[in-house]
């Protein structure tokens, strides 16, 4: 089971502001040794923009934010040691190998002899490319580049990973692997706070989402947190070996029932109570004498979860 | 952990693997030296590493270096030639190293700056800057990073024209010194103009005005590579000769220290603009101008114990011609800085603030290399200041020891001084009086603050010679005190036509009344930037610092160190 902490990234009031673009309104949230933060929210919403500012690539209009507890703004450089950040985009070399692209960075991130030939291997080994070390990277596949970008972002052993947008582009296998190397780094530790679009695969893998929308930070938790916290009703679906007509006009008699129909044999309602509250409706139908076959509640998704939460709105 | 497959990177970083080591004295010494130099790549600027791996493998590389040679065979075999059997007693080598020369100065001050202009540009067109700029790599590595690669192309492009300047020496007509000049001119240029297109590649970040830049910039290296073709050749032409005078010694020993405080400033500039912002930018900035107002100083000195030495007690009009162009270069040179300087942005990052002294006596000193318009403002008139002291002081000794006398008078030079730091202290000084009020309503970047001081100079010069120039009675009157907010005709007619031509007992109420009202004003916001107290380092950073310091391993005296793999 998850057991965070201490928070790696702590942000604090974040904003940013592009002349009267607000791109980041007032954002905080914190991010635990160990866990993966999934950032979502549609093209505009100011995921790029605050995790430039976390990775040290650009500067808050007010706020600040903490990685291991030293800010971005004051200390970039103690930082940086402590960060690996993956954009959205992939950074070519012209004239490079797999191999040299890996030891450029490690170099820079100031590994030396023996230190960085191991840390060169161990991200070759962890993200597959270890067949090609000798390969151009302009000859490398999406996917490739991809599986490179992290090596290079993970080279210098970071507690913090920021990765924006890594499975964009990716076919269904790459994604798969993606999504095995990002739980295998959180298991070691790390803090990895993830940008997509792709909210299937974030609810598989993030354990805790932050929804952001217009530069704000609309809601922070899991996505049962979410649920709860945003929205109380849920759709039940009830199968009775009565006649429906009985059932449905019991159900339309009481209030804390709508939107009731009968589908496929099924009745269909949305409950405005929380699981408690279900459980009593159903101890009643039952106590009422209809026989019930079956009774469920609908979990609700990410997607579910984030088009409830956002309204659209791009700035 | 799996094996990687072997390639050159693993091979070359295999260092100390001595195993199976021959007992050849010759392999051992060589072993010896191959080790010393994988120590030496192993601690090289990374930067280094991977543009000189790239350099290696691109084609325009390639191609320029293999055009270079041919160039070069083509030149010998035509030369020789040329003189034909001549060879023997003619003195064909002037001859023969112009062509080397200017077939060597196309690479170096045009192929080679450009190439550093691109390494820095095509960083940000290929989104590499960022990944670059979040390592652990400074700015300052950065840029030398980026220069060390160009040199390493300079030294490439050297070894193919080498072997042939070396073949000039053998012919009659050149002799090293001319040679070892001739490349010292070469390769010093190239150096000077890569640094400046770094400059301008870290100045222009954004993609769209790129093109513009590089055909500027292509323009002005072809420039100045002309001009040091054509110096090359006066080189050549003139011998060794000249080497043997101690004027031209004295001359070059002034030029260096331009180039190398230049080249200093610009490398500082280079690093201030691909930094962090609450990165501390300006401190480096003007340490490098305090080093060039103290070659300034140092260059009077020479003249002065120059011209002394060589007329004795008859300087006459030395001093105060002195003092007038030490107050012009001087006031041209902290007006140009100080504009640049009053654009800085008022607010002092908390990164810095941590690095004030806390010493209350101290700190408005040291502060005034900090950060800062005010500081900045006072920076430079503290430095005007101090130039111009130095200078009086001199011309007053001068003409107490009666060395002077003539024109212009001692009186002039005094005057001349004053008004000219008079102009600096008002111009600056109600410049970044306007720069402050406009950043009340929006934002002003430095090019924008910079801009403000130029137009405000130029309105001050340009409204009353128009007045004066359409007024029929004033047209032909020659300097009036409509002049007074114009230094370039007060000035230059204080230093032509002396004091009383320009009304010097009116101006000398008025100029430097209106400097230190200027002054007065701006030493409010001045006072709250120098009086700012220093912060408490975060415990974290200090837990940082204890961590660092506890698990800091043997670190190599020198770069022959070898890393040793541990057991």
């Amino acid at each position: 089971m998850f057991m965070p902490r201490r928070p790696l990234i702590e942000v604090r009031d974040l904003h940013r502001y592009f002349g009267p673009t607000k791109a980041v309104v007032d954002m905080s949230f914190e991010v635990y040794a160990g866990e993966v933060f999934g950032y979502i929210g549609p093209n505009g919403a100011g995921k790029t923009t605050s995790m430039r500012i976390i990775s040290t690539l650009d500067e808050p209009t007010y706020g600040d934010a903490l990685v291991d507890g030293f800010s971005v703004v004051d200390d970039p450089d103690r930082v940086r040691r402590r960060l690996g950040f993956m954009p959205d985009y992939f950074g070519t070399y012209q004239n490079m190998n797999v191999v040299e692209y890996l030891d450029f960075f490690a170099r820079a991130y100031g590994l030396r002899s023996y230190e960085r030939k191991r840390a060169i291997e161990y991200a070759m080994e962890f993200t597959l490319l270890n067949q090609l070390a000798e390969k151009p990277i302009n000859g490398l596949s999406k996917g490739m580049k991809q599986r490179l970008a992290l090596g290079r972002t993970m080279i210098h052993d970071p507690a913090v990973l920021i990765l924006d947008e890594p499975a964009a582009g990716l076919d269904p296998r790459a994604r798969i692997e993606l999504r095995e190397m990002i739980g295998r780094l959180a298991a070691d530790g790390k803090s990895v706070l993830i940008s997509s679009h792709i909210l299937t695969e974030l609810a598989e893998m993030c354990h805790r989402v932050g929804i952001i929308e217009q530069g704000q930070l609309l809601a922070v938790g899991t996505v049962d947190e979410i649920s709860s916290q945003t929205e109380t009703r849920s759709e039940v679906r009830l199968r009775v070996l009565d006649e429906p007509d009985a059932v449905l006009n019991y159900l339309r008699a009481r209030d804390d029932v709508s939107d009731i129909a009968f589908r496929n044999g099924h009745v269909i309602l949305t409950h405005s109570g929380g699981p408690a509250e279900q459980a009593a409706l159903l101890r009643q139908i039952v106590d009422t004498g209809f026989q019930v076959v079956e009774f469920a509640s609908k979990t609700k998704s990410l997607e579910d979860v984030f088009m409830h939460v956002t309204e659209g709105r791009v700035q | 952990m799996t094996t990687v497959p072997p390639t050159t990177l693993n091979d070359a970083a295999a260092l100390g693997d001595h195993v199976g080591m021959p007992d050849s004295k010759w392999l051992q010494a060589w072993n010896w030296v191959e080790g010393r130099l994988s120590a030496l790549a192993e601690r090289a600027n990374p930067i280094l590493v991977k543009e000189t791996r790239q350099a290696l493998k691109s084609r325009q590389f390639t191609i320029t270096f293999m055009i270079v040679l041919l160039l070069c065979w083509i030149a010998s075999f035509v030369g020789i030639a040329w003189v034909g059997p001549q060879i023997y007693y003619a003195a064909a080598g002037p001859g023969m190293l112009a062509a080397y020369y200017t077939i060597l100065i196309l690479p170096l001050t045009l192929v080679v700056p450009f190439t550093a202009f691109r390494s820095l540009a095509a960083e940000q067109e290929e989104n590499t800057f960022d990944l670059l700029s979040i390592t652990t790599l400074s700015s300052r590595q950065i840029v030398t990073g980026k220069l060390t690669s160009a040199l390493v192309q300079m030294v490439v492009y050297l070894s193919a024209v080498s072997p042939c300047i070396a073949f000039t020496f053998l012919l009659r007509g050149v002799d090293a010194i001319t040679v070892g000049m001739l490349l010292a001119v070469a390769v010093l240029g190239s150096v000077g103009l890569s640094m400046m297109a770094l400059l301008i590649g870290a100045v222009a970040r954004v993609r769209s005005t790129q093109v513009v830049i590089s055909v500027a910039l292509v323009l002005m290296l072809a420039g100045a590579g002309w001009g040091l073709w054509g110096l090359g050749i006066i080189i050549i032409s003139e011998g060794s000769a000249v080497y043997r005078q101690s004027e031209f010694w004295l001359v070059a020993v002034v030029i260096l220290s331009i180039y190398i405080t230049s080249f200093g400033l610009l490398h500082a500039a280079a690093a201030a603009q691909i930094a962090f912002v609450s990165e501390n930018r300006s401190t480096p900035l003007r340490r490098w101008m305090m080093a060039q107002q103290a070659c300034l100083c140092g260059w009077m000195a020479g003249l002065t114990y120059v011209v002394f030495e060589s007329l004795g007690g008859g300087g006459n009009d030395f001093m105060a011609g002195l003092v007038i162009a030490t107050a012009t270069l001087g006031s041209a040179y902290w007006f140009l800085m100080g504009a640049m300087m009053t654009g800085e942005w008022p607010h002092l990052s908390r990164r810095v603030q941590r690095s004030l002294p806390s010493n209350d006596a101290w700190r408005p000193f040291v502060s005034l290399l900090n950060p800062g318009p005010g500081a900045g403002y006072l920076f430079a008139i503290a430095n005007l200041t101090m130039l111009l002291l130095v200078s009086l002081a001199a011309a007053i000794w001068a003409d107490a020891v009666g060395v002077t006398g003539g024109r212009p008078s001692i009186e002039t030079a005094v005057y001349y001084a004053i008004f000219a730091w008079s102009y600096v202290v008002a111009f600056l000084g109600f410049g970044r009086l306007i720069i402050n009020a406009l950043r009340q309503w929006v934002y002003v970047p430095m090019t924008a603050a910079f801009l403000i001081h130029v137009i405000l100079l130029l309105t001050a010069i340009g409204v009353p010679t128009v007045i004066q120039m359409t007024s029929r009675q004033l047209r032909d009157s020659g300097y009036t005190l409509w002049q007074m907010t114009n230094p370039v005709w007060t000035l230059g007619a204080l230093a032509e036509k002396g004091v009383d031509n320009v009304q010097g007992d009116i101006l000398i109420l008025i100029l430097p009344t209106a400097a230190i009202i200027a002054l007065l004003l701006n030493m409010r916001s001045v006072a709250t930037e120098l009086l700012l107290q220093k912060t408490p380092v975060p415990v974290r950073i200090i837990e940082d610092e204890a961590e660092i310091q506890a698990a800091a391993p043997h670190r190599p005296s020198s770069p022959w160190d070898v890393d040793e793999e541990p057991a």
